[in-house]
């Protein structure tokens, strides 16, 4: 198992473009994936939309990522990226 | 908000965002709570039940599949991203094992279990205090109230039921409904929700169709079938209007629509006052729908292109490539009229990709040219765009949200720098002027000095009035506050066009307020010569500038410009210009005080 602290950097959000573009990548792997708030108040299945959503992430939200499985590295590294380019919103 | 007349005729008031009058028959889109029974099934059914449920999600992945498709092609691919995110919940495991694990345990129907599934995840939502983020939540009721028609075995699409009079009545269109009626049979729309910046309310005028919202109630007292008037011009709608009533709105009608016919016939020719004044009317555009309406309306270019609904298309910034194009498409459309271009407008209330940023106060925080300047490569990549595109066709920039001289000093040496490294890459560019879009009380207060800076100026008049009067345009609860018309907005106005004529410079309204025939009137009195807007409003105006004597306008303007308050210039409107042009304005089509009891 893999994980890593990651800030939500871009404007808006994890709202519904971001998280569904966060969903397709993560459905993309094998592993297990799961999305913590770093204050303990919500996690979720990175696989799962309304579990995204439910994390109430806005902007400077920090997450803790967990990836477990075959391809957790691969995975873990593409979602941290996904995140820190803000979604490809270009407005950090 | 109903008042009951004679017969049964109920009439409403609501709120007028387009123009027109409609007499057709409701159909009535449901959206809200629908009725939901609990059902217990044998230990047998169980399965089958589970196996109805798929064929449910199945039935609305498909429909969403052909909406998404639709929208992108439609409303401009701009909200196909939120039927993405309506489709993942569909295959949201979480969820379809929570529906048939729910189904399994208390032995429920389908639809049961999807409504108490959705509900404990509604609840969940309305607790998150981010604003944007927790009105996701009106997606998932999207997507239940989709699965909750799939398992009746219905279609939800009412495209099928559009009639040739049909006249849409709802609580308030999600944005699939929205996308899934045929907006080329839809004659007018009536909605209990929205306001003046809604997605009804900007398609409506997009597209040229009547459309009332804020009605409160109709919704529940209106049936499919029933006789209704939708007289979007007044903000009025009559469900069961009697005979009489009927006649009446059919004569207004026909004398509206023999306007239009006459108006289109010399929609291309200059347009003057009857004393001579020269006015150029030009188009508002946001979405690609509206391209066909600037050809058609007889539009002088376009006076205010909405860039930001560009970038909404994915939510990102387009590339420079993707954005030359577009720039391109709109230059070459208005042929040698040209398009002004107004940056990025993010933040506020727009919808797409900027909608309802998460700061406290959005109005005032980091939206247009702020948004701009803080993320300076947004700014070069579109200012190269436009240079690229300005090759092939005449295009102008201007600047929104300008509050200080030094704003527009910062963009113009960023605009120009891109200018020379491009034509230093040997890049062929053409030449853009570049204008400040006066907005913003500082603005105005220091027009003067800014006017001597830029090429043109640009009115947004929704913007002016809402900074002016501290009035949110989008929130229901102050509309009464938002006055149009009010003493400290004309003067604002007047002292802006006189700033521009001081300078020499162009200066084109480009607010909601142009689109109406006395607004525009006004406007033209306090000095205006270019007005922009929608581009199905423009031959209602061209018809009322074409009667009025820029002589009277400007004598009628320059007294409510000595007026203490909002209500005194309505009065003077009202009386002033039905007595002078009874042929145009009659007291009733006149800016009212709407929200009177």
């Amino acid at each position: 198992m893999v994980e890593r602290t990651v800030v939500i950097t871009n404007r808006l959000g994890l709202h519904a473009r971001a998280a569904a573009l966060l969903v397709r990548t993560a459905s993309r792997f094998q592993s297990l994936l799961r999305i913590e708030r770093l204050d303990g108040s919500a996690a979720a299945d990175a696989k799962s939309i309304l579990s995204v959503l439910m994390l109430a992430a806005s902007r400077g939200t920090e997450l803790r990522l967990t990836a477990d499985g075959a391809d957790e590295s691969v995975a873990l590294e593409a979602i941290s990226r996904l995140i820190a380019d803000g979604f490809g919103e270009r407005e950090q | 908000m109903s008042r009951r007349t004679k017969r049964g005729a109920v009439a409403w008031r609501g709120l007028g965002v387009s123009d027109g009058i409609v007499i057709g028959r409701v159909l009535r889109v449901q959206n809200g709570a629908r009725q939901v029974y609990r059902a217990t099934l044998g230990e047998d059914e169980v399965e089958r039940e589970t196996r109805r449920l798929r064929a449910a999600v199945r039935l609305s992945r498909r429909q969403l599949l052909a909406i998404k498709a639709r929208a992108e092609k439609e409303l401009g691919a701009d909200q196909a991203y939120i039927f993405d995110a309506h489709l993942l919940m569909l295959e949201d495991r979480k969820l379809l094992d929570e529906i048939e694990n729910f189904i399994r345990q208390e032995r429920a129907n389908a639809e049961w279990a999807v409504k108490v599934v959705a509900d404990s995840l509604l609840a969940v939502y309305s607790k998150i205090k981010d604003e944007y983020l927790r009105e996701r939540g009106s997606d998932i009721e999207d997507v239940m109230q989709r699965l909750l028609v799939a398992l009746s075995g219905g279609e939800r699409s009412h495209a099928h039921l559009l009639s040739e009079d049909a006249v849409i009545v709802a609580e308030n269109l999600l944005p699939s409904a929205m996308a899934e009626l045929d907006f080329e049979r839809a004659r007018a729309i009536a909605t209990d929700a929205g306001g003046w910046t809604s997605h009804t309310a900007i398609i409506a005028r997009g597209l040229g169709i009547p459309a009332v919202v804020g009605l409160r109630e109709l919704h529940r007292h209106a049936r499919t079938g029933d006789l209704i008037i939708v007289d979007a011009t007044q903000g009025q709608v009559i469900l069961h209007p009697t005979a009489a009533t009927v006649e009446k709105y059919k004569a207004t009608a026909a004398r509206a629509s023999r306007a239009r016919a006459a108006a289109a016939e010399q929609e291309r020719a200059p347009l003057f006052t009857a004393d001579d004044k020269e006015i150029c009317l030009r188009a508002n555009v946001e979405l690609p729908a509206e391209y066909e309406g600037v050809k058609k309306f007889g539009a002088r270019g376009i006076g205010l292109y909405r860039s930001e609904f560009l970038l909404s298309s994915r939510g990102t910034i387009p590339s420079e490539d993707e954005q030359c194009r577009a720039y391109q498409r709109l230059a070459e459309l208005t042929r040698g009229d040209g398009a002004t271009v107004r940056l990025f407008d993010l933040g506020g209330d727009k919808i797409g990709g900027g909608a309802n940023d998460a700061e406290q106060n959005p109005a005032l925080g980091l939206r247009a040219i702020r948004f701009s300047l803080k993320n300076e490569d947004v700014l070069r990549t579109q200012a190269r765009a436009i240079h690229r595109a300005a090759a092939h066709g005449r295009l102008d920039v201007v600047l929104p949200m300008i509050s200080d001289l030094r704003d527009v000093r910062r963009a113009k040496r960023i605009i120009e720098e891109e200018r020379a490294r491009l034509e230093k890459e040997g890049i062929k560019t053409g030449s853009v002027r570049i204008g400040a879009m006066i907005e913003v009380p500082s603005a105005v207060l220091l027009a003067d000095r800014i006017a001597r800076e830029v090429d043109f100026f640009s009115l947004g008049t929704n913007d002016l009035v809402q900074y002016t009067l501290a009035v949110d345009r989008g929130n229901d609860d102050v509309a009464d506050w938002f006055r149009s018309l009010h003493p400290s907005v004309l003067q604002s106005i007047r002292r802006t066009l006189e700033a521009a004529e001081a300078a020499q410079i162009p200066a084109v309204v480009c607010g909601e307020m142009a689109g109406t025939p006395a607004y525009a009137v006004m406007l033209i009195g306090l000095g205006a010569t270019e007005l922009s807007m929608t581009s199905s409003s423009i031959p209602r105006v061209r018809r009322a500038v074409a009667e009025i004597r820029y002589s009277d306008a400007r004598e009628i303007a320059l007294r409510c410009l000595d007026s203490d308050t909002a209500d005194d210039v309505e009065e003077l409107v009202r009386n002033e210009f039905s007595a002078r042009w009874p042929r145009l304005f009659t007291p009733e089509t006149l800016p009212a005080y709407k929200h009177k009891k």
